[in-house]
Order: structure tokens, then C-alpha cells, then sequence
């Protein structure tokens, strides 16, 4: 047991001692997760969603009550975080901003739009024509589809309010009329009535459903997004250090010193179980310093103490099968870290540390399963989410079953090779 | 010259002594395009944002809900059970649920206890899209009762109804009346997708996946003429070369240029995989897509001298190489659009070669440019390039 142990202590010292491993262990998962907390706005204190200042541009040819009032929507105080509107004259210049990415969408509102909602006294006169409809141009840029689709779903808002008091108007009247309650004439005046309604309220923000809405675990969880993304980083980098670990199960072997191990009074059994308790050693030094270094800088509130070390152990054993399975299939050390290092990316997509799984399709979700990372990263986010040790029983069950189903088959593999056999 | 094909040869040969590097050169580039295509809708498909609904009222009314929100140009429904909606939710595999509870029908719309629930995922813009999304349709379905109610209010007010039968009768006809008002209803809103009319570039989706997978798997290796550097100073054959009459200027662009025809090689096979494979229009502007393939592959190329003249040994190299790589494509916007960012950091990444590589890709693919939009974005990365070799010139040492 003492010689394990001393085994693992030794191959934990020289993983931390490599400049280059460090590299990989440590540097490249905090200089990503710092550039994700960049990119996502969590240092910046934005807005959950993490996308604000849309630049708009607004041309408003109607200059009227509707035309003005979807002005006004845009510049208040409800969407001041999420969009930047500037307004403009010409709907050429800003169609053109946006041709040249300055802009995320234009929003040209033609001259009559009002008219063609609203009514004039004179339309109600009979014989008149039916207004022309005339149609908002939201022109909207490719490159930036995401904000062009917030800005539409804004603008159809705006409509549907718009519609709802023009409806509601018409069929007032037009109900009237037809249970003869009021003459055509009478209509007319109430027309005109209904015009005056809307132009002095364009707009109904109440709703007859209320829509209630809750976040997942409830509103008093404030979930950091953070939370999310540096567990992503670090399994995925958790992947190199496994396959570090067992390449150099395969470097002492080519080095010489395996055999001379083998020739001192010690057994298979013990030099192997210290080689791989040294890989796990390792990684859950490696996931601990990161999580410590993420609360200490980036104020990262990982959740509950508990559940996260007892998450740490079961994610870097069912990595550890990996690392295992990788060395007992490879023949030299170069291949370990080329493997090594394709799986570490692979299993880093497919998991989930760098978009969603939810975005995937149904065949990658499933496939993702068999990652530490998927399920690792399940955890974490649970807990990131106020959740406790108690709420990680799948994960952690997964995680301890694929690392002994890897462990065994590593075995069986390792005994046919005679990689550590006197 | 010869010299020069002599050594960029050489070093195509060291790298790809091992089958390993086929891993790094197309495979992992592929899958990971493969992949993050597949999580991107094509132009083809239905690319508006899945909302899981929960339909326990089954009511005309909650069906003229689900009805609207087909119509939708932000979300796409999809009918679950609850236990179902459930499991994906706290799975995470749904972003925002929608419940209409039992009982949600014409009378609790008209008494105002109509209420739907809904759950969305914290921190997901997708979510917040949604929610508009779902406002918009139970507007238009509750507008018609609204409309309906107001015109009883107002026939009230003219003269009162003989009996409550004679009411509802009259808040039918309305009712009625309102819902073929709003089916008649124009489209007022017109959406026009910028600079991409339908003969000259169809909008794509993927087009941003395989864009910036290109360019992060590009530069990596690029990045990795560093781990050339110190291989040959750990080997000591760059100790010999100084024996030899092969000047400094020619050793150097003999290795940089291999790696940058290697690079144009690489990118080459993965243009190709983005039209056969994933249908994107990258044969548009070849010249163009030439120029700023050849400046990024330079730029990269520069910063992985310089890189080399810092770093001592090869396996410090490759890792910094690979750290390197995927936080400039972070940053430059190849993994996700630069619109998500914060406007402060838009502007802050503008120092990455990355955030050029990638805008002039997504000019000619996106925003239907030519030679004469690359310019600008290709004018920069040789910027770099200038800049970067000229530190790697100067601080270059055979020792």
C-alpha cells in the first residue's frame, strides 16, 4: 500500500515539475475560461442574457403616432441595456450601415404607415378608398443573426399591440352595425372616435393570459454563467492530464525504468495501482487548483463544498478509465499524447465545453454520454444551480461505473500486452 | 531557392513522419466542423428556437395558442407530456417550456384567471427570444376575446340585452367577427436579409461553424512552427545549418513557407469539405477567398516565428501552440459571432489576427463581398505579418 501510494506521490511531483504539461493542465484552461467570462460579459456585468447594445438603426419616414411610438420603444428605458438606437433619414444610409456590419438591423418605416392603421377622419367618408398596406422593412444582417431576430421578435410585439386596439375597435363597431344597434352613419362617427382611441394610445401592453414565468430551481437562484462554462474548460483539459498520466506508464517503460522497478521487491500490482493512483492524484490536484484559483479570481461560486469534492473524485476516476484504455491500446508514449490529445478535443465538444448539448442533435446528446464530461459537467451545473451531493446521484453513479467498466477492460488489456510484467 | 524548397520539403516530411498528424491536419478539423454544424441549423431547415409545449387544458383556446406560435419566425413548438417536458427541462436538453394548464378556455380568459406558466433555462438568450415569442402568440389569441368583450361593453352601452342569452349570442357574433378581422389582417412587417440577394449568396448558418473551425485549425499549426523552431534547436540541427553556407533569411523562409503551403493545403481540403459536404457557397470569389486565405496563413505564420524565438523547448511549444490558437479563435469570433460579445470587448479583440481572418471570411460568404471587401481585412493581417516576422528575424538565433 505504502509503495502505491509512494508511486503516486512520485508521479504526482513529476507531472507538476513539466513546464509543458503545466501548460495544458493549468494555462490553457484558466486563459480560456478567462477569455469565455470576456466574451460572455460575466466580467463586464452585463445582462444575463449576455448580449446588449444591439446597434439599431431607425429611419422613421411615418413620422406619425405609430411610426413615432415604435421610435420611442426603442430609446426607453425597457430595452435601454439591449439595443443602441440611432436614428437616420435615409433608408439608403441605413441599409448601407448595415451592409457594412455597423449596424445589426434597420428598421425603415415608410411614410403612411399610421394612415394605413389608423385612419383618417376623411377614409371614414363613404365611398373612400381602403387604406394601402404599407409595411415595415426590418433589413436585417446575416452576420448577425442572432440580434436581427431580437430586434424582429421587438418589432412584432409592437405590431401585435398595434393590432390588438385596431381590432378590437372594428369589431366593435362593425358588431354594432350589424345588430343594427347603430346606423352607417353613426358608424362613421364611431370610426372616427375609435381613430382618435388609438392615435392618443397606439399601444396595449396588457395581456389577457398573464404568462408567468420561472427559471429553472426558481427565481432566488442567481445562476453564474460562469459556473458553467470553467467546469467545461477544466474537464476538458482534465482529458489531457489523464492521458499524460499513462504516457508515461509507456515512457518509463522505453526509459528503462519500469523494468528497473519490476527487479525491486515490488509487484505488478503495486507499481500499476501507484501509476494509476498517481493519474488520479494529478488530476484531482489539477481540478482542485482550478476551482480554487476561479473562487480566488473570478469570485466563482461553485456551489455546495461536499458535492463538489465528492463530484471532483468520481469525474477524475471515470477519467482516469479513459486515460487507462488509452495507454493500454497505444504502443509508444508519442501516440498516448497524440490520442491523448484528439480524444481531450473530442470529448471536450461532445461534452459540452464548448456549446450546449441542448443544440445538438439527438444522435451527438446520446453518443456524449459516454464522456466524463458530459455527466461531470451535469454536476456541476446542478450544483452551480443551488443544487446539493444529494441531487448528484446520476451523475456520480455514471461516472464511478464508466471509470470500473474502463478500468477492467484497461486490465484485460494490459495483461495481454505484459506491459508491467516481470 | 532550392535550398529553400529544400528545407520547406524537409519539414513536411518531419511533420508528417508520424500518421498522428493526419489527426490534427484534417480530422479533428472536419470533425469538429462536422459537430458544430450539426448543433447549427442549415439554411434548409427549420431554424427557429424549439419550445417545448405542454398542452394539459386541450381547449380550443390553448390550441389557438400552439396554432399562433407555428406561425412564428422565433420559435418552433413541440408537443410534450408534461413528465417528458420535464425531464428534458432539468436535463437541460430543453431550453424554455411552455405549460397551458387545465382549464385555460374562453371563460378564464373573460374572468382574468387565464394564466400559462412558463420555465426557461437561466442565462439563455434563446429563452428570452422565446418568451417575446410566446407574448406575441397569446396576444393575438386573447386579443379576439378582448375585442369581443369591448364589443358587448360598447353594445351595452348602447342598450342594454334582453337576456343573458341574448348576450353570449351577441359576444359570439363578436367573437367571430374579431377572428376573421385578424385573419384578414396584413403582414405589416417585411424582413429583408442585408446584401444577400437570392442569385448571389444564400444565407447560411453553418457558414460561421466551418469559417471559423478553418481558421482555428489553421492556425494551430501555424502557431506550431514554434515547436519546429526548438525541435531543431533541441536536436542540434540547427547548430549544423550554421556550417553550412544557408544564410538565416533563407533558412527561415524556407520553414515558413513550407508550413505556410502546408497551411494553404490544409485550408484548401477544408474549403473543399465545406462545399461538397456541408453545400457553402466558398467557390464564389475564389481570388478574393485566395488573398485573404494566404494573408491569414501568413499572419499566423509570422506569430508562430516569433513564438519560437521565445520558447525553449518542442513540448512547451505545441502546448502554448494549441492554447494559443483556441483562445485567439475565442476571441476572434470562430467559435461564437462576435455579436455576443460585449460591445467593449468587440473592440478589444480587434488586436487578433483571428477577428480579421474571420470578418473577411464571413464578407464573401455572408455579406456577399469580393476582392474589394477582403482588402481592408487582408491589408491588416499583412500587417501582422510584417510586424511579427520582423520581431522574428530579429530576435531568431540558431542557439
Amino acid at each position: 500500500m505504502l509503495k502505491t501510494f509512494l508511486i503516486g506521490i512520485k508521479d504526482l511531483r513529476l507531472a507538476f515539475r513539466d513546464r509543458a504539461a503545466l501548460i495544458f493542465m493549468l494555462a490553457a484552461p484558466f486563459a480560456l475560461t478567462l477569455g469565455l467570462g470576456l466574451v460572455t460579459g460575466r466580467f463586464s456585468g452585463n445582462s444575463s442574457t449576455g448580449i446588449t447594445d444591439i446597434p439599431v438603426v431607425i429611419v422613421n419616414l411615418d413620422n406619425q403616432q405609430l411610426g413615432n411610438a415604435l421610435e420611442d420603444l426603442f430609446s426607453s428605458k425597457d430595452l435601454a441595456e439591449l439595443v443602441e438606437p440611432v436614428s437616420r433619414s435615409s433608408p439608403e444610409a441605413a441599409r448601407q450601415s448595415v451592409d457594412k456590419d455597423e449596424a445589426a438591423t434597420a428598421i425603415i418605416i415608410p411614410e403612411g404607415f399610421t394612415q394605413s392603421i389608423i385612419p383618417s377622419q376623411d377614409a371614414f367618408a363613404p365611398g373612400s378608398p381602403q387604406p394601402e398596406v404599407v409595411q415595415i422593412e426590418v433589413y436585417a444582417n446575416p452576420s448577425r443573426p442572432t440580434s436581427s431576430g431580437i430586434i424582429k421578435s421587438i418589432v412584432d410585439e409592437f405590431m401585435s399591440q398595434v393590432e390588438e386596439g385596431s381590432v378590437s375597435g372594428q369589431t366593435s363597431i362593425l358588431q354594432l352595425m350589424l345588430s343594427g344597434r347603430i346606423t352607417p352613419q353613426q358608424a362613421q362617427q364611431a370610426g372616427v372616435e375609435m381613430s382618435q382611441r388609438l392615435e392618443a394610445a397606439p399601444t396595449n401592453n396588457t395581456l389577457a393570459i398573464t404568462l408567468n414565468t420561472t427559471t429553472a430551481n426558481g427565481e432566488a437562484v442567481k445562476f453564474d454563467v460562469l459556473a458553467f462554462l470553467a467546469p467545461g474548460m477544466a474537464l476538458m483539459f482534465l482529458m489531457y492530464t489523464v492521458s499524460y498520466g499513462g504516457r508515461s506508464i509507456l515512457a518509463e517503460k522505453s526509459q528503462g525504468t519500469l523494468p528497473r522497478l519490476l527487479v525491486s521487491p515490488t509487484s505488478s500490482t503495486q507499481i500499476l495501482g501507484g501509476k494509476v493512483f498517481g493519474i488520479f492524484l494529478t488530476g484531482a490536484a489539477q481540478m482542485l487548483i482550478l476551482i480554487g484559483a476561479s473562487t480566488l479570481f473570478f469570485q466563482l461560486k461553485w456551489g455546495d463544498t461536499f458535492g463538489i469534492i465528492v463530484l471532483v473524485l468520481a469525474a477524475v476516476f471515470g477519467a482516469t478509465g479513459w486515460g487507462m484504455l488509452i495507454t493500454a491500446f497505444a504502443r509508444t508514449p508519442a501516440q498516448v499524447g497524440s490520442i491523448g490529445t484528439s480524444i481531450m478535443l473530442i470529448f471536450g465538444i461532445l461534452g459540452g465545453s464548448f456549446i450546449s448539448l441542448e443544440q445538438m442533435p439527438p444522435a451527438i446528446q446520446a453518443i456524449s454520454k459516454i464522456t466524463p464530461n458530459a455527466w461531470a459537467l451535469d454536476g456541476f451545473t446542478t450544483l452551480g444551480l443551488g443544487g446539493t451531493l444529494a441531487d448528484l446521484s446520476a451523475p456520480i453513479m455514471a461516472l464511478l461505473t464508466m471509470g470500473s467498466i474502463l478500468f477492467l477492460i484497461s486490465v484485460v488489456l494490459f495483461g495481454k500486452n505484459n506491459l508491467v510484467q516481470k | 531557392m532550392k535550398k529553400i524548397f529544400a528545407i520547406a520539403w524537409k519539414d513536411v516530411i518531419v511533420r508528417f513522419a508520424s500518421s498522428s498528424e493526419l489527426i490534427f491536419f484534417i480530422i479533428l478539423p472536419i470533425v469538429f466542423t462536422l459537430l458544430l454544424a450539426g448543433g447549427t441549423p442549415s439554411g434548409d431547415t427549420d431554424n427557429r428556437i424549439r419550445l417545448v409545449v405542454v398542452d394539459q387544458a386541450n381547449t380550443s383556446i390553448s390550441q389557438e395558442i400552439i396554432a399562433e406560435l407555428e406561425k412564428s419566425t422565433a420559435v418552433r413548438p413541440d408537443l410534450l407530456t408534461l413528465e417528458k417536458a420535464e425531464s428534458e427541462f432539468d436535463s437541460r436538453r430543453a431550453t424554455v417550456v411552455l405549460v397551458i394548464p387545465a382549464g385555460l378556455d374562453l371563460n378564464a380568459i373573460q374572468n382574468g384567471s387565464a394564466q400559462l406558466d412558463m420555465r426557461q433555462q437561466p442565462n439563455n438568450l434563446n429563452a428570452s427570444v422565446a418568451q417575446r415569442a410566446v407574448q406575441t402568440a397569446i396576444r393575438r389569441v386573447s386579443s379576439a376575446v378582448n375585442a369581443a368583450n369591448k364589443a358587448v361593453e360598447d353594445a351595452k352601452a348602447k342598450s342594454p340585452f334582453a337576456s343573458a342569452e341574448a348576450e353570449t349570442a351577441y359576444f359570439d357574433e363578436a367573437l367571430k367577427l374579431a377572428k376573421s378581422i385578424q385573419e384578414d389582417t396584413p403582414v405589416r412587417v417585411t424582413v429583408v436579409e442585408g446584401n444577400t440577394p437570392e442569385d448571389k449568396v444564400e444565407y447560411e448558418p453553418r457558414a460561421n461553424q466551418s469559417a471559423g473551425q478553418l481558421i482555428t485549425w489553421v492556425f494551430i499549426p501555424l502557431f506550431g512552427i514554434s515547436a519546429v523552431f526548438a525541435y531543431e534547436r533541441q536536436q542540434g540541427t540547427l547548430r549544423r545549418i550554421l556550417t553550412t553556407p544557408t544564410s538565416k533569411a533563407t533558412f527561415l523562409l524556407g520553414t515558413i513557407s513550407g508550413e505556410v503551403m502546408m497551411a494553404l493545403i490544409q485550408m484548401s481540403l477544408l474549403i473543399l469539405f465545406g462545399i461538397f459536404a456541408l453545400g457553402l457557397n466558398w467557390g464564389r470569389e475564389p481570388f478574393a477567398l485566395f488573398i485573404l486565405l494566404s494573408s491569414a496563413a501568413l499572419a499566423a505564420g509570422a506569430i508562430g516565428t516569433t513564438m519560437g524565438t521565445f520558447i525553449k523547448t518542442e513540448g512547451q511549444a505545441s502546448g502554448l501552440s494549441i492554447m494559443m490558437g483556441m483562445v485567439m479563435s475565442l476571441m476572434g469570433g470562430c467559435w461564437y459571432p462576435l455579436e455576443l460579445f460585449p460591445p467593449v470587448v468587440q473592440n478589444i479583440v480587434k488586436i487578433l489576427p483571428t477577428t480579421w481572418a474571420m470578418q473577411g471570411m464571413l464578407d464573401l460568404i455572408l455579406r456577399n463581398g469580393g476582392l474589394v471587401q477582403i482588402l481592408p481585412e487582408a491589408g491588416v493581417l499583412l500587417g501582422f505579418a510584417a510586424i511579427f516576422f520582423s520581431i522574428g528575424v530579429m530576435r531568431f538565433r540558431y542557439e
